[in-house]
């Protein structure tokens, strides 16, 4: 996967259907500044890896309701 | 009067009102001159409601203040929580005329119990962030010390106790929001299981990870607060209609008996050494005391905070699209750099995330085959100086948000009922806390047990000293 860059998170919003993020914004994402929780490349590796791991046909969680079945 | 008053039990308060030493109107009017007095330095309260409070308060006959556990007790609610004819700012400029129509689901709860809102806590703004710091309402700081963070992003409601301006306050907690403020301020804070109470009427953060949680000084008010709050509203996709238990009926028991699991991984892993004594310390009391301990496993935690977030920034973005779109500009910075974050994560990773949040209920639901109850740490740190960024512990850096959930997220998204409570003092002069995690709808033994440890001289902590 390659390395983030602002030009094509602003080809993104762009070029989707998107809410108006500002440069300022968008810099944030690639390069974090104010503490926020992570940045977005951080957070695009962690996914990366997280796609790898197969979960079989373990579906979405929902409601807890009936939730005191174990399998 | 004032000062014994301010730091009593809502089960003292209540013995007080009922045998006539104090009225519902003096009782408003003692927490309304605290709250005049604190309120500029602890900034608890962003609205405060106490002329409808006194004048509640005036309408109330001795008869009247035995019709519930909290009849006559003044409270106060994070301001995500609908209180009809007030303002909900939700800590921010974008809902600075926001008027609610109709009171939330435990608001309304409440008001038929003849409890008393005296006001609308401060919050990290959108209940985004642990820190608590607010650049629109201010930051709420630590009862203990005035220079440390009250933590968030109930931060409000953990100072409004922590002071003495309510003896009870409502939060809401998507990844340890009521229960870290609580731990840092010395308070019990509890998150019961997903659905318990619903979160009709609460402005969202997180639709899914989205709890109602409580902030009181004893369990005891705890268990009283939960049986009123507690209850099925079928407008939550959330709620579950299931009957609610009597919750002081579990505090008549000790731990005796009891299977404590005490994890092997990640939970006392990089943490301060005196919170780690601590916990050492409640784990000889429960030995002593005839509970069992016994190892679990969780699963593998590394992934579980991205998980999170990546559950929380779409949902988040989600609840806030129309509000963008007209009044994008009053948003704060860090807000809106996490909706643009939320913005640019794939349909595909938030499946991927709930899918696995399903993984973590059902390994977490076999641990509850070997166990009754679960034992960590409330948070790795003690409450930070206000403006910390990140947290060094074990040579590994952590922005400090993290590092104060690191040890509740988790069970927000399993939905587990979880409690922390206070269990010592560190040598800084601050509170350390302990949690406790039950099975799903398990009330019943979280309460049992914390009110056990609760009862021990040995756990108890000073009050802090707010009026010196």
């Amino acid at each position: 996967m390659q390395k983030l860059t602002k030009a094509t998170l602003t080809g993104i919003c762009a070029q989707m259907a998107s809410h108006s993020w500002s440069e300022e914004e968008i810099n944030e994402l690639v390069d974090p500044q104010l503490g926020i929780i992570t940045g977005f490349q951080d957070l695009l590796n962690e996914l990366e890896q997280l796609r790898k791991i197969d979960l079989g046909t373990t579906p979405p969680a929902m409601s807890v309701q009936g939730a005191d079945r174990h399998e | 009067m004032n000062n014994n008053i301010a730091f009593q039990s809502v089960k003292s308060l209540r013995s007080m009102l009922q045998r006539g030493e104090i009225t519902p109107v003096e009782l408003v009017d003692t927490f309304a001159e605290r709250i005049e007095r604190h309120n500029p330095q602890s900034k608890a309260f962003i609205t405060t409601t106490i002329d409808i409070a006194r004048e509640q308060a005036s309408q109330l006959s001795r008869g009247d203040l035995t019709g519930s556990s909290f009849a006559g007790i003044p409270y106060a609610s994070k301001d995500l929580f609908d209180v009809q004819g007030v303002r909900t700012s939700a800590g921010s400029r974008v809902f600075h005329d926001r008027i609610a129509k109709k009171d939330a689901f435990a608001i309304a709860k409440l008001r038929a119990a003849q409890a008393l809102s005296l006001g609308k806590t401060n919050l990290h703004e959108f209940a985004y962030g642990a820190t608590g710091e607010n650049e629109v309402y201010g930051t709420a700081v630590n009862a203990y010390d005035p220079t440390r963070l009250a933590g968030g992003s109930s931060s409000g409601s953990a100072a409004a106790v922590a002071f003495g301006l309510v003896p009870a306050a409502l939060g809401t907690d998507t990844g340890g929001s009521v229960r870290a403020p609580a731990a840092l301020n010395g308070l019990v804070g509890f998150k019961p299981t997903l659905g318990r109470i619903p979160t009709s009427g609460v402005v969202p953060y997180c639709w899914t990870l989205d709890h109602v949680g409580l902030m009181t000084r004893t369990i005891a008010d705890c268990a009283d607060l939960l049986s009123i709050v507690s209850g099925y509203d079928p407008s939550d996709p959330a709620s579950v209609n299931r009957p609610v238990e009597n919750y002081p009926e579990a505090l008549d028991q000790d731990v005796s008996g009891l299977r404590v699991g005490i994890p092997s991984n990640f939970y006392y892993e990089r943490a301060d050494d005196e919170i780690l004594e601590a916990l050492e310390r409640v784990k000889e009391y429960l030995v002593a005391n005839g509970a069992k301990l016994v190892p679990v496993t969780f699963p593998d935690m590394g992934h579980s905070r991205t998980v999170s977030l990546t559950v929380q920034m779409p949902e988040a973005l989600s609840a806030h699209s129309a509000y963008l779109q007209e009044r994008g500009c009053l948003y704060s910075a860090d807000f809106r750099a996490g909706l643009a974050l939320g913005q640019c994560i794939l349909a595909e990773h938030y499946v991927k995330a709930k899918r696995f949040i399903e993984i973590y209920r059902q390994q977490t639901n076999r641990l509850f085959d070997q166990v009754d109850l679960i034992l960590t740490p409330a948070t790795p740190e003690i409450a930070q100086k206000v403006g910390t960024v990140k947290v060094t512990r074990n040579g590994v850096n952590e922005a400090i948000g993290n590092a104060i959930t690191r040890f509740t997220t988790f069970f927000n998204m399993t939905g587990h009922p979880a409690l922390t409570m206070p269990c010592a003092m560190h040598t800084q002069g601050l509170p350390i806390a302990l949690q406790l995690v039950g099975r799903y709808f398990d009330e019943m033994t979280v309460l049992r047990a914390a009110h056990a440890i609760e009862r021990s001289d040995q756990f108890s902590i000073p009050l802090p000293k707010v009026d010196a």
